[in-house]
């Protein structure tokens, strides 16, 4: 009874928040409450906009997010390995709304306008910011693989590099393939989102092939010189744990797919597949392109407070920067990222000077199988020589050797990001 | 004449020794840290990730909670990380990247926090 009530109580609540918010649409910040509009809802933007409600209550923060919940990257590909399900990955946002009472508004970004202030959205409206925090994730960089800019042939030859359907249909195209088929995993040039990721994934597929379909192999094709996080790791456990099994090529960047044969298109020759799983080239979200300053593909920012090199009052966080180094572009970094810039955007909004001193920490487990992980760790402090961001000498590392120890806690790990970005 | 030879060494030698300086890249000039209670809280927050909001673990996690410990627990435990005298899968990497005064800082937030 008391909990349909506190249930028809939030749903009112929700309601009201809604119409308030089409109310606002259009005007300045909601009278004299600042007001913060985060675009994007991931590991970053989700952080960010919980962290500017926790650090400063008084602020108005909306986040907009087209999608109907958080799907989580890390751990999907364990979904590709049949270890976990999608429902597994997925936590929805209404802990926000309820918890913290951040706005969500379900749309997507058309455009931000830096001289009204306003964030438009596909659905007509605009939302009057006073600082906006633009979180997109990544973008496939248009025409790397020029088979691709086909809507058909990208249902076909998938990325499955934003945890969501490309997760679901990637699954069910291994799970289709005949034992004794290729799968072909193509990875980018770095940077590129989750530099661990894709062998990790080449670990859940072989995983998946030797209890179900033991005559496939598994082809890396690497467009880098060789495995760019963890590799010794990684290298002992293809050895180990799928002898024969996985094959990796570095220096093996794809410059096209033939639909046609099934085969990714490399300088020298082609490579032909069952499955055909390419990730191409990565920049920054498409919605950040006015703020792209680094090689036509990152977002430049003033690490004290993440403002764009290229506009005021607009904030640019997670994998759209252009990394300091040794950062990698991860969800866990996203994270840390989202509440150093709620640090930041709250500071600056109440007249104070931003943390001088801000630090960053990174760890990213990787599943080699589905039992055992291996993780590597990172300390990030602001550099005040060099206005960046730089690894702490002496700290972070990788695990000593795989192991079913760290299987636990990179559970728990996930749990606890998921809770710690969206609860 | 040997006082100029002199000279002339000492001055190669200085540059040379210049020029090794100028070889090796520059150690970090790392901000000074920042303990006022907003930067301890910002420091506090990247402790998050794995051990939960302002250091309450979500429901059904088995990794270790800090809220509400006490704070000589937490600290020992820490700087024992950082020592390398109490085994750890990461805490001993991520430990090193905290100055001890950072350490005792983050022990004293957490201390402080409701379970």
């Amino acid at each position: 009874m008391s909990m349909q009530r506190r249930d028809f109580l939030k749903a009112g609540a929700a309601a009201a928040a809604a119409a308030g918010l089409a109310g606002c649409a259009g005007l300045p910040g909601g009278g004299s409450r600042a007001r913060v509009v985060v675009v994007g809802g991931g590991y970053g933007g989700a952080t960010a906009a919980k962290y500017l409600r926790l650090f400063d209550p008084s602020i108005d923060v909306v986040l907009v997010e087209p999608n109907e919940a958080f799907v989580s990257c890390p751990i999907s590909n364990l979904v590709l390995g049949g270890f976990r399900t999608m429902a597994s990955i997925t936590t929805p946002y209404t802990g926000l709304v309820n918890n913290h009472g951040v706005r969500i508004v379900r749309d997507m970004v058309t455009a931000i306008d830096t001289d009204k202030k306003q964030v438009r959205l596909a659905k007509g409206e605009a939302l009057a910011y006073d600082r906006v925090i633009v979180s997109p994730g990544v973008d496939f960089i248009a025409g790397a693989i020029p088979a691709l800019e086909r809507p058909d042939a990208q249902a076909r030859v998938l990325h499955a590099w934003k945890a969501g359907p490309q997760t679901v249909a990637l699954r069910r195209q291994l799970e289709e393939m005949r034992d004794g088929g290729v799968y072909v995993l193509s990875i980018p040039e770095a940077p590129y989102r989750c530099p661990p990721g894709p062998y990790e994934r080449a670990c859940q597929v072989a995983a998946y092939f030797k209890a179900k379909k033991p005559r496939s192999k598994v082809l890396v094709l690497d467009a880098n010189p060789d495995v760019t996080s963890k590799g010794p790791l990684f290298k002992k456990a293809w050895a180990e744990l799928y002898k024969g099994m996985v094959e990796y090529r570095g220096n093996s960047k794809a410059i096209d797919v033939d639909l046609r044969t099934g085969a990714v298109k490399l300088d020298l020759d082609d490579v032909k597949g069952d499955v055909l799983n390419v990730i191409p080239p990565m920049k920054a979200g498409k919605v950040a392109d006015p703020f792209v300053t680094a090689n036509k593909r990152w977002c430049e920012v003033d690490w004290l407070t993440f403002e764009s090199k290229a506009a005021k009052g607009v904030h640019v966080l997670g994998d759209s920067t252009l990394s300091a180094p040794l950062m990698p572009k991860s969800g866990h970094m996203a994270n840390a990222q989202g509440k150093a810039c709620a640090a930041a955007v709250v500071a600056l909004l109440n007249g104070e000077s931003p943390n001088p001193a801000p630090t960053l920490s990174n760890t990213c487990y990787s599943f080699v199988s589905d039992t055992e992980v291996v993780h590597v760790a990172s300390v990030h402090k602001y550099d005040v020589a060099a206005r960046t961001f730089k690894t702490v000498p002496g700290s972070g590392g990788v695990s000593s050797g795989r192991n079913e120890l760290e299987a636990g806690y990179a559970l728990n790990w996930a749990r606890n990001i998921w809770a710690d970005t969206l609860s | 004449m040997i006082a100029i030879a002199r000279y002339l060494a000492a001055a190669a030698a200085t540059l040379a020794a210049g020029l090794a300086v100028a070889q090796q890249p520059a150690p970090p000039a790392f901000a000074p840290s920042n303990l006022s209670p907003a930067g301890v809280r910002s420091l506090a927050a990247n402790c998050a990730a794995c051990h939960g909001t302002n250091g309450k673990p979500a429901a059904g996690s088995t990794l270790a909670g800090l809220a509400g410990k006490p704070r000589n627990e937490l600290l020992t435990a820490m700087s024992q990380f950082k020592l390398g005298t109490k085994p750890a899968t990461v805490m001993h990497q991520l430990s090193k990247g905290y100055s001890d005064a950072e350490l005792a800082a983050l022990a004293d937030y957490f201390s402080k926090q409701s379970r």
